[in-house]
This record gives C-alpha cells, sequence and structure tokens, in this order.
C-alpha cells in the first residue's frame, strides 16, 4: 500500500514539473520584442513624473522624455553647449547681465489632457513658464530645485516667504523676477549675473508644465505627466519598467546636424531629421547588476553600463579596449568622463581637525593611495582628482597638479613631524564616517590600514545615508566620503563646495572657509569663461592644495557597451535621457 | 466562539498602539532627519525648515503621535515622503506582486514537503529518508544568492528556458516572468520545511494510538493520512499560519535580482530613504496581520482537535 502511495506522489510531482515546464516554454514564445521598440537600462526607479521633484539623476532622466524646457545642451558637442529646445532661439541678454529676455516656439503643445478643454492638448504659452517657476519656488511643494532660483531671481525669495504660511499659494501675483510679456515672451530678472542661468534651465526643474493638469491631479501629478516633449508616458510599474510611447504631436526638435570632428561619421546618418526616432522606449531599472548584464548579452537591452564585477571579463586590461568577443559580436564600447569628484572631507570645524592644521592633513593625502583605489575599485575607470572640478568643464585646467595628491609615505611621515605629530602621537582615534554597502567599508578598510603606516588609528562608523547626512549637516562628523556629481557643466558648480558661506546644512559639508578662496569665488561665479576667469579659478585650486580641506579622490569615466543594432549612442550626454535621439536598427537586430 | 474573536479582536488594540508607540519611538530616537534627505544637495537651513513644517516634524512628540494615530484609525495612511505617492496604493500595488511570487510557491513548497515529509517518515532510515535529510541539509547550507545568480544564470541567460527577469502587471501575462523566481523561492524553502515535517510525522509515529490503530489492522496508509496527519495539523497550522505574512512581505533578494516590483523592494527604499510613513504603515499593517493570523490559527486548532475549545 506504501508503494502505492510513494507511485502516486511521484505522479503528482511529474504532473507539477510538467505545468512548470509548460509555463517556461510559454516564457520563452515571448522573447525577441516588438519593432519600434528602444530598450534601454536604468539603475533606479525615478521617484515621481513631476519636474519639479527631479533632484536626483534618474527621476531627470526618466521626466527629460516627456517634459521639457526653454533650452538643451546640444546632443554632439563637447564641452557641453546649450540650443533652443521650447524657446525659439537663445534669449536676449541685457548689457548689465541682468535680463533674460526667451521668445517661445508656435505650436508647441502639451499633450492631450482630461484637464484641457475638450481634452485636447494646447500651446504652451510664456505664463506656463512662469506657472511651472514658481512651482519650484513654491514652499508647500518642497522642490529640491529652489536653489536653481533662491537669492538669484528678483522677488523670488519674498514670493516664497509671502506663500509659506498662507493657505493657498498665490500663483496669479508672479514677483518681478518672471515676467510673462505676452503670450510668446518671457522675461527672467536677477538680483546679480548669474550665466549659469542658462544651465539650470537646462535642467528639469526648468521643464514646463500645465497649470490645469496640475490643479485637476492635485498631488497625484507625479504619476499623471502631461509634458511636450518626445514621449508620452505609457505604463509605470514603479520599481520595475516606465514605458514610454512617442508623442504624435511632436515636431519640433531635430537631430544635430553638427558633432565634433572626432566623431564618428555614422552619428550624424540621421542629421536634421525629426525627433524621436523610436516609437517606443522601454527603461527597465536593475537594481542588481547580473539581470542587466545578462539583459544585456541575450540582446533584450540595447545597451548597458559595464557591471564592476564583469569588467575584466569585457574589457582587456592592456589594450583597455574591448575583447574579441565582444567586436565580434559586432558590441561598440564607449567611455567619457563622468563629470564628478570622489573625495573624503574633513570636517574644519572639528576641535581636532582645526587645531592640527593643513600639514597634518597634507601627511594623510601622501599617504592616501589613489592610484591604488582606482585599480583596486574601479578597475581603473577613472582618474585621480587635483583639484575638485572635473575634466570636460568650463573651468577645468589640466595643467594643474596638486603637490600632495601622489604616495609618498616618507613624505607622509615627514609632513606628520612637521605637524608635531611624530609616529601619529597626539592624534587622537580618526572617526570616519561613511555609508551602507560592502564596497564603501573596504575602501574605508584600506583607508584605515594606509593610515596605521602613519601611526594613526581609524574607527569606521557605517551610518544609513539619512544618519550620515544629519551628522555632516549638524557638523558632527569627524571625516566622511562622498561624491559630488555635476548640476551643469561649469567649475562652479564644484568650487561652490567650499565656498564659506555654503557651509552645513548647505553644499559645504567640510565648513571650509579661506577669506581669500571667498573673495575669489565670488568674483568667478558671475563671469563668464574666459582666461581670466581660469586664471582665478587656478589659483583657487592652490589655495584648496595648501589647505586640503578634502582629499581628493578621482573623477570615475562612464563604460558602456552598446549593440549593433544601435544607432548614434555618444556617451557622455548630460541633458537628460538619450533616448530620443537614439535608433535601432532593426534590420541588423535581426541578423 | 464569537465572543472569543470579538475579544481577541479587542486585546488587538493595546498590542498596535504599543507597536506604533515603539515604531514612533524608535524613528525618534534613531538619527537621520527625513527633512535633510528631502532637501537635497543644495539644502539651506530655510529649505530644510520649510520641509520639517510641510512634514509636521517641527510639532512636539506628541503632536507627531496623534497625528500618526489619526492616520491609521482612519486607515489614511498618508503620502510618501519621498514619491509622494498614496501609501495604501503603494502597499496594496507591492503587496500584489509579492503575493504573486509568495503565494504559489507557499502551496507548492507545503504540498511537497507536507507529502515527501509523510513519505520519509514512514520509510524512516530508508535509503530514500536519508538520500530527501542529505539533500536537505545540503540545500539548507547553500546561501539564497546562490540559488539566484545561478538558476537565472544556467536556467534563463544559458538554457533560455526562462525569461531572465522582468514583470508584468497583467494577471496572465505575469506568470511567464514568476516561474524561475518561484522555482527558486520552492527550492529554497522546501528543504527546511521537509526536516520540520519529518520530525513531526515521527513523533507522532511513534504514539500509542499509532500502535493501536496498527494492531486493530488498519493499513499504513490509512493510519498515515486519517490519524497522524490529524493529529499532527496542530504544529503544522501553527507553521503555516505563521508563514502566510511573509508571503505579502515578500523576499527582498528574489524581488530585486528578478525585477518584481513587490513589498520587498518597497520596505528597502523606504529604510534608504528615511521614508518614515511608508515604514510606519507597513509595519503596522504586519503586525495587525501577526493578530488576525494568530486568531486564525487558534480557530483552526479548535477546528481539527475538538480537544481545543476557544473560551
Amino acid at each position: 500500500m506504501s508503494s502505492i502511495s510513494f507511485q502516486k506522489t511521484t505522479r503528482y510531482l511529474s504532473g507539477l514539473a510538467l505545468f512548470l515546464g509548460l509555463v517556461s516554454m510559454s516564457a520563452c514564445t515571448g522573447k525577441g520584442g516588438a519593432k519600434g521598440v528602444l530598450k534601454l537600462p536604468a539603475a533606479a526607479d525615478a521617484k515621481s513624473l513631476d519636474p519639479a521633484l527631479a533632484d536626483d539623476l534618474y527621476t531627470n532622466e526618466a521626466i527629460s522624455l516627456i517634459y521639457e524646457g526653454l533650452v538643451e545642451y546640444e546632443y554632439l558637442k563637447r564641452p557641453h553647449e546649450l540650443r533652443p529646445l521650447i524657446a525659439e532661439a537663445m534669449p536676449t541678454v541685457s548689457k548689465d547681465g541682468l535680463v533674460y529676455t526667451f521668445k517661445i516656439k508656435k505650436g508647441v503643445k502639451f499633450t492631450d489632457s482630461d484637464a484641457f478643454p475638450g481634452g485636447k492638448g494646447r500651446d504652451v504659452t510664456a505664463k506656463d513658464f512662469v506657472y511651472s517657476f514658481l512651482r519650484i519656488a513654491d514652499p508647500k511643494i518642497n522642490s529640491g530645485g529652489f536653489w536653481i532660483f533662491d537669492g538669484k531671481v528678483k522677488g523670488v525669495n519674498d514670493w516664497r516667504a509671502k506663500n509659506k504660511d498662507a493657505a493657498k499659494v498665490d500663483y496669479d501675483t508672479a514677483p518681478e523676477g518672471f515676467k510673462a510679456l505676452d503670450d510668446s515672451t518671457l522675461q527672467i530678472t536677477l538680483v546679480n549675473p548669474y550665466p549659469q542661468l542658462l544651465y539650470v534651465l537646462a535642467m528639469g526643474y526648468g521643464d514646463v508644465v500645465a497649470r490645469e493638469v496640475v490643479e485637476k491631479t492635485g498631488k497625484d501629478f507625479g504619476n499623471n505627466p502631461v509634458g511636450t516633449g518626445p514621449y508620452k508616458l505609457d505604463r509605470w510599474m514603479r520599481g520595475s519598467k516606465i514605458s514610454y510611447v512617442r508623442n504624435p504631436d511632436y515636431h519640433h526638435s531635430f537631430y544635430p546636424t553638427e558633432g565634433e570632428a572626432t566623431d564618428d561619421k555614422a552619428l550624424l546618418a540621421d542629421a536634421g531629421k525629426p525627433l524621436p526616432l523610436m516609437d517606443r522606449v522601454e527603461l527597465a531599472i536593475f537594481i542588481e547588476s547580473q539581470p542587466l548584464w545578462l539583459n544585456f548579452l541575450s540582446g533584450q537591452l540595447d545597451r548597458a553600463g559595464i557591471p564592476k564585477d564583469n569588467f575584466d571579463s569585457v574589457i582587456d586590461s592592456g589594450s583597455n579596449q574591448l575583447k574579441k568577443e565582444f567586436v565580434d559580436k559586432g558590441m561598440v564600447l564607449s567611455f567619457a568622463p563622468s563629470a564628478d569628484v570622489t573625495y573624503t572631507a574633513f570636517n574644519m570645524l572639528d576641535p581636532f581637525i582645526k587645531k592640527a592644521g593643513p600639514k597634518f592633513r597634507q601627511a594623510i593625502a601622501l599617504a592616501e593611495d589613489t592610484k591604488d583605489t582606482l585599480k583596486v575599485f574601479y578597475n581603473n575607470r577613472g582618474i585621480p582628482a587635483q583639484s575638485p572640478v572635473p575634466p570636460g568643464l568650463a573651468g577645468y585646467d589640466e595643467s594643474f597638479i596638486n603637490p600632495f595628491q601622489r604616495y609618498d609615505i616618507e613624505g607622509a611621515k615627514k609632513l606628520l613631524v612637521e605637524a608635531g605629530y611624530a609616529g601619529g602621537k597626539g592624534v587622537p582615534v580618526l572617526q570616519y564616517e561613511i555609508g551602507q554597502g560592502a564596497e564603501s567599508r573596504q575602501m574605508a578598510e584600506d583607508f584605515q590600514r594606509r593610515m596605521e603606516k602613519l601611526g594613526i588609528k581609524v574607527q569606521i562608523n557605517v551610518n544609513q545615508f539619512s544618519e550620515l547626512l544629519s551628522k555632516i549637516d549638524q557638523k558632527k562628523a569627524m571625516m566622511w566620503g562622498v561624491a559630488w556629481g555635476a548640476d551643469y557643466p561649469d567649475a562652479e558648480n564644484f568650487l561652490q563646495l567650499l565656498y564659506g558661506p555654503n557651509a552645513a546644512p548647505g553644499p559645504n559639508g567640510a565648513n571650509y572657509n579661506n577669506p581669500e578662496y571667498n573673495k575669489l569665488f565670488e568674483q568667478m561665479r558671475y563671469m563668464a569663461d574666459s582666461p581670466e576667469r581660469r586664471k582665478i579659478i587656478h589659483r583657487m585650486m592652490e589655495i584648496f592644495a595648501t589647505d586640503m580641506p578634502w582629499l581628493p579622490g578621482i573623477h570615475r569615466v562612464t563604460y558602456g557597451l552598446s549593440q549593433k543594432w544601435l544607432q548614434n549612442y555618444k556617451i557622455g550626454y548630460m541633458g537628460g535621457h538619450v533616448a530620443k535621439f537614439l535608433r535601432v536598427n532593426e534590420e541588423l537586430k535581426g541578423k | 466562539m464569537f465572543a472569543y474573536i470579538v475579544r481577541r479582536l479587542l486585546y488587538a488594540i493595546p498590542i498596535l498602539l504599543g507597536t506604533t508607540f515603539l515604531l514612533f519611538l524608535l524613528f525618534n530616537v534613531v538619527p537621520g532627519d527625513p527633512a535633510l534627505q528631502l532637501a537635497g544637495k543644495h539644502a539651506t537651513p530655510e529649505v530644510i525648515q520649510t520641509i520639517r513644517i510641510e512634514l509636521g516634524l517641527n510639532k512636539p512628540w506628541y503632536g507627531q503621535y496623534f497625528d500618526l494615530l489619526k492616520q491609521l484609525m482612519t486607515f489614511d495612511f498618508g503620502r510618501s515622503y519621498w514619491t509622494k505617492q498614496k501609501i495604501t496604493d503603494m502597499i496594496s500595488s507591492g503587496a500584489g506582486a509579492s503575493f504573486s511570487l509568495g503565494f504559489p510557491a507557499f502551496i507548492i513548497e507545503t504540498a511537497i514537503s507536507l507529502i515527501v515529509g509523510l513519505m520519509i517518515a514512514l520509510y524512516r532510515g530508508s535509503l530514500l529518508d536519508k538520500t530527501v535529510v542529505a539533500f536537505s541539509v545540503a540545500a539548507q547550507s547553500v546561501s539564497l544568492l546562490v540559488y539566484i545568480l545561478a538558476g537565472q544564470y544556467l536556467l534563463a541567460y544559458k538554457w533560455g528556458l526562462f525569461p531572465i527577469s522582468g514583470y508584468d502587471p497583467d494577471l496572465i501575462g505575469r506568470w511567464p516572468y514568476l516561474v524561475l523566481p518561484i522555482g527558486i523561492f520552492v527550492f529554497l524553502s522546501v528543504a527546511p520545511e521537509l526536516r520540520f515535517y519529518r520530525t513531526i510525522f515521527l513523533d507522532e509515529l511513534y504514539q500509542d494510538y499509532v500502535r493501536t490503530a496498527r494492531s486493530k489492522g488498519l493499513g499504513m496508509k490509512t493510519v498515515m493520512l486519517r490519524h497522524v496527519l490529524k493529529n499532527a495539523m496542530i504544529p503544522i497550522l501553527t507553521n503555516l499560519v505563521i508563514s502566510i505574512p511573509f508571503l505579502i512581505l515578500g523576499s527582498v533578494l528574489i524581488e530585486s535580482f528578478f525585477q518584481v516590483p513587490g513589498l520587498g523592494d518597497l520596505i528597502v527604499k523606504a529604510i534608504a530613504n528615511n521614508d518614515r510613513p511608508v515604514l510606519i504603515s507597513i509595519t503596522v499593517l504586519g503586525t495587525f496581520a501577526y493578530i488576525i493570523f494568530n486568531l486564525l490559527s487558534d480557530i483552526l486548532y479548535a477546528m481539527v482537535d475538538p480537544r481545543v475549545q476557544l473560551k
């Protein structure tokens, strides 16, 4: 009887296996993908599809397919240049650099929405921009982008203060700085010259939204985007995938006709053609690198970054080029500087750090081996940072060499003696704050080992990100490792990280405050790129290297692989998502 | 029984109040101000203060706690600090995905482990028993991550049997994506369950009533299904019912590797972003689920075992 029971059980299990097999076969029939679909990965989901909340890279990229602003970055030009998008042309600027006047293109429409009469999208006007910019300053919305107008646009701070305690924010009374002179003329008036204004208007915060839609959808506006961009939202599976479909009424943006002399000629094959080039875009969100990489290798993604763990199997370490097996598959390698900097900051208000002086910090810098860090943790994907300013930005100075950005343990020991801490005597245990993650921990342990050579003990404190921010903002951290990515391609965006008045809780978490540096910053921040400005920046870098409020880490380089069928891809674009410029060659994909 | 259920539900009130208070206390003691994170990298004191006012974080602790209780009592969990989504929408969408992954895995794993557990208990000491126990010990010794990495690489990428990852909210369309993660879930959880059920059944097999039943001429199959299984139901039910909230809470690793937008992913993001309302809501709902399922298991005890009386 028992054997009968065993046979029956075996039969049930076989049936189950058959069922699972059938389901898996049905899964396989789903492979291949529809035509006209561009499939790209994203390392994180957007937090909202409201431009006012586009505080991070991923949100900014996700909204940029739906929303647009007055200007955008040229797709193919490096260093980055701006070109008009919803603006008819680049603005006229008054002689004193305070008044910017934009003419808005006629016939740029919002996509259809129930919020509009008859459900049909209407033309964008200058008033829409005034409304959209005021949303960024709205104290009830709490956009992380207020800094782009804060203290810079006339009357904006007063408008914000006035509406702080109001039951309803008054959008009908705009501050002096934002004026719609007529339906197609927008005027922005500044408090001081602010040459970075056009750059910040190219960020997601500068995108235009329709007041009717915001008011109709209320707090759910972030899930119901209605913009003027090349695509419309089709479906958003939070945490998994964002799908877009082409906006049929999009007629105002074209593929660039000029690139760099070094560009591949194929990059101009679509020159002058109306954008976008594909009917659908799917952004698949990958938290883990293995599924991303396997999906790319199996052709389910059109391009992907190269995960750290796979780097050595893809790139030949000697030539830094793609290995043959990938070249044979027609895959194309691209890499470009990421416009960022990693660094270890000292809290200059910490009693010991303040007392120890610059020689102590210089000694620590000399004991740090950035080249080794690059090799071990970044597969050599980057360059040692000489200053806060990364390459590719206006103001980057290739000739500047930081005398303390090199490994010299004997020199470090000597400097430590000069600082009065021979053999690390008298140095308290340094408190090194890091965020969570195995790699942060390993890097901190590496730092800890190097400091031991100087006789200095380091205590590593692992924090939740919010906890780390609290410690920095409350000036309680002693040392910590972080990174800063460019908001726009100008050195000012990095040099402000050490400007005294920006001390914590502002972006100058190190609380560095050097009067000469501050004065030079105030001079250069309102200047356009010029030899004179570059000279000032050079001097600021010298001050930085002497005072060493940070241990400069590296400027990372992004590597990516494209499938043979992906056309027009150029790495290193700063302006939102590149999807509207890309094309999938279906013929090549089928081969 | 009705009076018992009402009484147990009333007991739930102080438990929920205690849970919310402990959670609230924890968030106020643990460092990390959500306003700082929301203010972004260009924060100024003015911006941080405005956010604190908007979120109600400027109120005294008892004011904040009262606001929280008000929200929970009206089943309006509010909105996420981070995404501004309605928390009820976030939870219902995530719970659906997690449940689609966890429930079939739970059913399959329970069926396999109960059937095989009964079999190996019956054939204790046989080659089958030794093989299954050895397999269980070996399977339990390997990390979940290994199953995921190997399963995804071999079964999905190399052999093309399943999609590598992905999800479809459509009720039918989601299944092709779920087969592999469900398979891994089953493979991982069946091993400890098998050993657990085997032990329970073996305990019962040496009881006097089994010997009596056998001496009365009953066959082993009848004894196992009619008597042993029934007598073993209390620990089985306890184990099963307590597992149910876990099905909804999901498996963080499986969800993130297979791009399943479940509650696991939601919880991880909420922790990373210090999204207090989301974390509090999920924890309170989880506590409530435990209370309900505990009550359910008590009711089931009474149903399967006439010796248990609910008073």
